[in-house]
């Protein structure tokens, strides 16, 4: 069985405090420092649940961006805000950004935006989300004379600069989000420039851990695509990839598995998670699998998104033999923060309110992180950190 | 049941609460501002007579008095001639006794928890609910709103109803979706989706509707936004539409908005009992870019049902002049080769304009009409 790692592989929901604190802000019953103030404390839960359930890496579950593109395209050169614009086949929407010009780097912007010295608190690797090129050029608005494939290295090249800046912040794993490679996938004639637009970024990708995300769409497909692409993972979300018909994963990649659907507010099932798991693994014997949600787990509410991840370490626990319960030491027992007291799960289980995890916890063994290429290992996260 | 005039004009839904009904329903008296409000719309629409005791007591403060009842009536009024002061002639009463478009209708059935917030777009967000039992009616819904409009009425009512498409697809689908066996992929959300808004449709949307065309309704909108979320689902739209409407006799309008709409021909098109498609254009139409092209789909498909022709963008408070609604409304007669098809209305519903900009759209849009009706010499 190749190695098995979880984690948090897309946005996480704000919580109900959140969301009254940001509504208040807007309508200026709130001050922006309080509100700041709640943003580092969830951030810092979302963190610690991560920790506690034993993932890979740390995100923070980027609680503050608005949405993929707006850290950039608030400050980068070249760019602007533009309409509300529906975010694929969901009820929520994104602002399109507007390519005035080749987009320039605005150095430490984006990195200044994220909870680093919360996420460097940790003992595991932090994890920083990046909108991919494919993606940016198919729902960016180009108003230059820049053609796709000319627009689509300029942000690889962005990128990469933004990758350099991020692994000298101690940013060691980077996730590249691409949904439109599967919703709107490249023709064979075209996949020729969706390879070189991902050129420019190959080096910078080489420095960190890289995983390459799809979600809304059918990965399998344009498996063999996505392998070719410079990274070390690529992820699929199986709630619209029939896991069957995932083939061709040269070797030596990774591969990410979504099987955390944000889309329902049913709670998976460990078992079936597991069954998948178990026959990919034997078809295609990728280097590492990385389990995780897959699309952005923001679509549900808070207390149904950690439920839901409550759900990976059991599947991991399944994977790995070891009986429900018996693994757990320390803070890590308890899946889920809110309300979860033990039991399994099955299909029909509601993720709401409740529904409860069995236990899964962070093992010194299964919560140590991947050690970044390039740089030392950090020491283990024991069970106890948060 | 065909307008006597050409262009007639029409609202969408909603349009803001004024300040002092929002904080009269939190049981607060209402702030100088809101009073402002208040005296200038009062003398802009006489929504309300001087005299009218529930009036004296709103200015004085006195909630408790006015009773919610009281205040709820008052805001139906005032959304009632606003929009029939700023001249339309399909009107209703800017949803004014409704939360939203999905929290209310979901609230007046059985079969669903609301669950939590989802973000809609930045710091928006909108209580979403799941189903967690089989669909069920607790009685049919906007009954008393429309028995109470059709009193006060002067223009003709059209009755915006939350479609059920929408309704399914804005909640999380636990019951149905519970009942699938295996592996919960689209094949089975698909048909678990398809399920809900089958049963939404039917025990729910068509006995509201029954209930208000006993009542007199003639005229009802059945709001679909969700309906070009899902490329490939346009038959579910068309079936929901269908189920809702089955057996009912009265004059039924789609409106459907921010939409790619040629994702959902030709499956539209056997929306038999659908009499006007209301749709969004304003929005999509720039100096670069004709947002009133998807007409031709009509022309393509040889479909000559009437259009709610979207004339005013309802995400923006740039003020569009009279001048080029009329340009726009006789662009899409070119197009569609029948001016007597065409209502005029704006994009959607305009409650996220303030209700000064939503005057002016309303009014220049009015205007608008008139021009095209002139260049057209009826």
């Amino acid at each position: 069985m190749s190695s098995v790692n979880l984690g948090l592989t897309s946005s996480f929901p704000r919580s109900e405090a959140l969301v009254s604190a940001t509504r208040d802000l807007d309508r200026g019953r709130r001050g922006a420092e309080e509100v700041q103030a709640l943003f580092d404390q969830e951030t810092s839960r979302v963190i610690a649940l991560e920790a506690k359930l034993g993932f890979s890496t740390v995100s923070g579950g980027d609680l503050q961006r608005q949405d993929l593109f707006r850290p950039f395209s608030d400050s980068t050169p070249g760019l602007e805000v533009g309409p509300l614009t529906r975010w694929f086949e969901t009820n929520t929407f994104f602002r399109q950004p507007i390519v005035h010009a080749p987009p320039q780097w605005a150095p430490g912007a984006f990195a200044r935006q994220l909870p680093l010295e919360r996420l460097l608190e940790t003992r595991l690797p932090p994890r920083v989300i990046l909108p991919g090129p494919y993606t940016f050029v198919n729902l960016a608005d180009n108003r230059t004379d820049l053609t796709p494939a000319e627009l689509g290295r300029r942000w690889s090249e962005l990128l990469a600069l933004e990758v350099h800046d991020l692994a000298a912040h101690g940013v060691r794993a980077v996730q590249i989000q691409e949904p439109s490679l599967v919703v709107r996938p490249p023709s064979v004639d075209e996949e020729a420039w969706v390879r070189g637009i991902y050129d420019p970024l190959a080096s910078a990708l080489s420095e960190v851990d890289s995983l390459l995300w799809t979600f809304f769409g059918d990965g399998a497909p344009i498996l063999p695509l996505l392998a070719s692409l410079p990274v070390d993972t690529v992820g699929v979300d199986l709630a619209d990839t029939d896991p069957a018909l995932l083939t061709d994963l040269p070797t030596g990649k990774g591969l990410g598995l979504g099987c955390l659907d944000s889309r329902t507010t049913l709670l998976e099932d460990p078992q079936e998670i597991a069954r998948i798991v178990r026959e990919v693994n034997a078809r295609l014997q990728p280097s590492e699998i990385l389990l995780g949600p897959g699309a952005p787990l923001e679509l549900v509410p808070w207390g149904v998104a950690e439920r839901k991840l409550g759900v990976l370490p059991q599947v991991r626990d399944l994977l790995e033999g070891i009986p429900a319960g018996s693994r757990s030491t320390g803070e890590g027992a308890q899946a889920s923060a809110g309300d979860g007291s033990g039991g399994s799960s099955t299909p029909s289980n509601r993720a709401r309110g409740s529904a409860r995890t069995s236990a899964g916890s962070s093992s010194s063994d299964r919560s140590r992180p991947r050690s970044a290429k390039g740089k030392s290992s950090r020491p283990k996260a024991k069970g106890g950190s948060r | 049941m065909s307008s006597p005039r050409l262009f007639p004009t029409q609202e969408v839904g909603s349009i803001a609460k004024p300040r002092w009904l929002l904080q009269g329903l939190k049981g607060q008296a209402p702030t100088p501002e809101a009073l402002q409000e208040l005296k200038r719309w009062r003398e802009r629409t006489s929504f309300v007579p001087e005299h009218d005791p529930r009036l004296k007591k709103l200015e004085k403060g006195e909630i408790e008095e006015v009773g919610a009842h009281g205040l709820r009536d008052l805001g139906a009024l005032f959304g009632l001639r606003y929009l029939e002061t700023a001249g339309l002639d399909l009107v209703y009463d800017g949803e004014a006794r409704r939360v939203e478009m999905y929290e209310f209708p979901i609230r007046q059935m059985t079969g669903f928890e609301l669950s939590g917030h989802v973000r809609s777009f930045d710091n928006k967000y909108y209580l979403k609910g799941a189903s967690v039992g089989p669909v069920g009616l607790v009685a049919p819904y906007h009954l008393d709103e429309y028995e109470f409009l059709r009193k006060e009425a002067r223009r003709q009512l059209k009755v915006p109803v939350t479609g059920a498409y929408t309704l399914a697809d804005w909640s999380w689908n636990e019951y149905y979706l519970g009942k699938q066996k295996g592996w919960k992929g689209r094949k089975a959300r698909r048909a678990a989706q398809r399920e809900l808004l089958v049963d939404i449709a039917r025990h729910a949307i068509r006995p509201t509707l029954k209930a208000l065309i006993d009542r007199g309704a003639s005229v009802l909108q059945i709001d679909e936004p969700a309906a070009g979320t899902h490329p490939d689902e346009a038959e579910l739209v068309v079936e929901a539409f269908n189920e809702s409407t089955e057996g009912l006799d009265a004059k039924f309008v789609m409106h459907i908005c921010f939409s790619d709409y040629r994702c959902l021909f030709p499956a539209l098109l056997e929306a038999k009992r659908c009499r006007q498609f209301l749709w969004e254009f304003a929005n999509r139409d720039t100096p670069e870019k004709d947002g009133y092209r998807d007409l031709e789909l009509f022309m393509e498909f040889q479909d000559d049902r009437e259009i709610g022709l979207g004339v005013t963008d309802i995400h923006r408070d740039v003020l569009e002049s009279p001048e080029l609604i009329r340009d726009r409304i006789l662009r899409a007669s070119k197009i569609l080769g029948d001016p007597s098809r065409i209502y005029v209305n704006p994009d959607c519903g305009l409650r996220t304009r303030s209700l000064d900009v939503a005057w002016e759209k309303l009014t220049r849009m009015v205007r608008g009409a008139d021009l095209a009706r002139a260049a057209i010499g009826k």
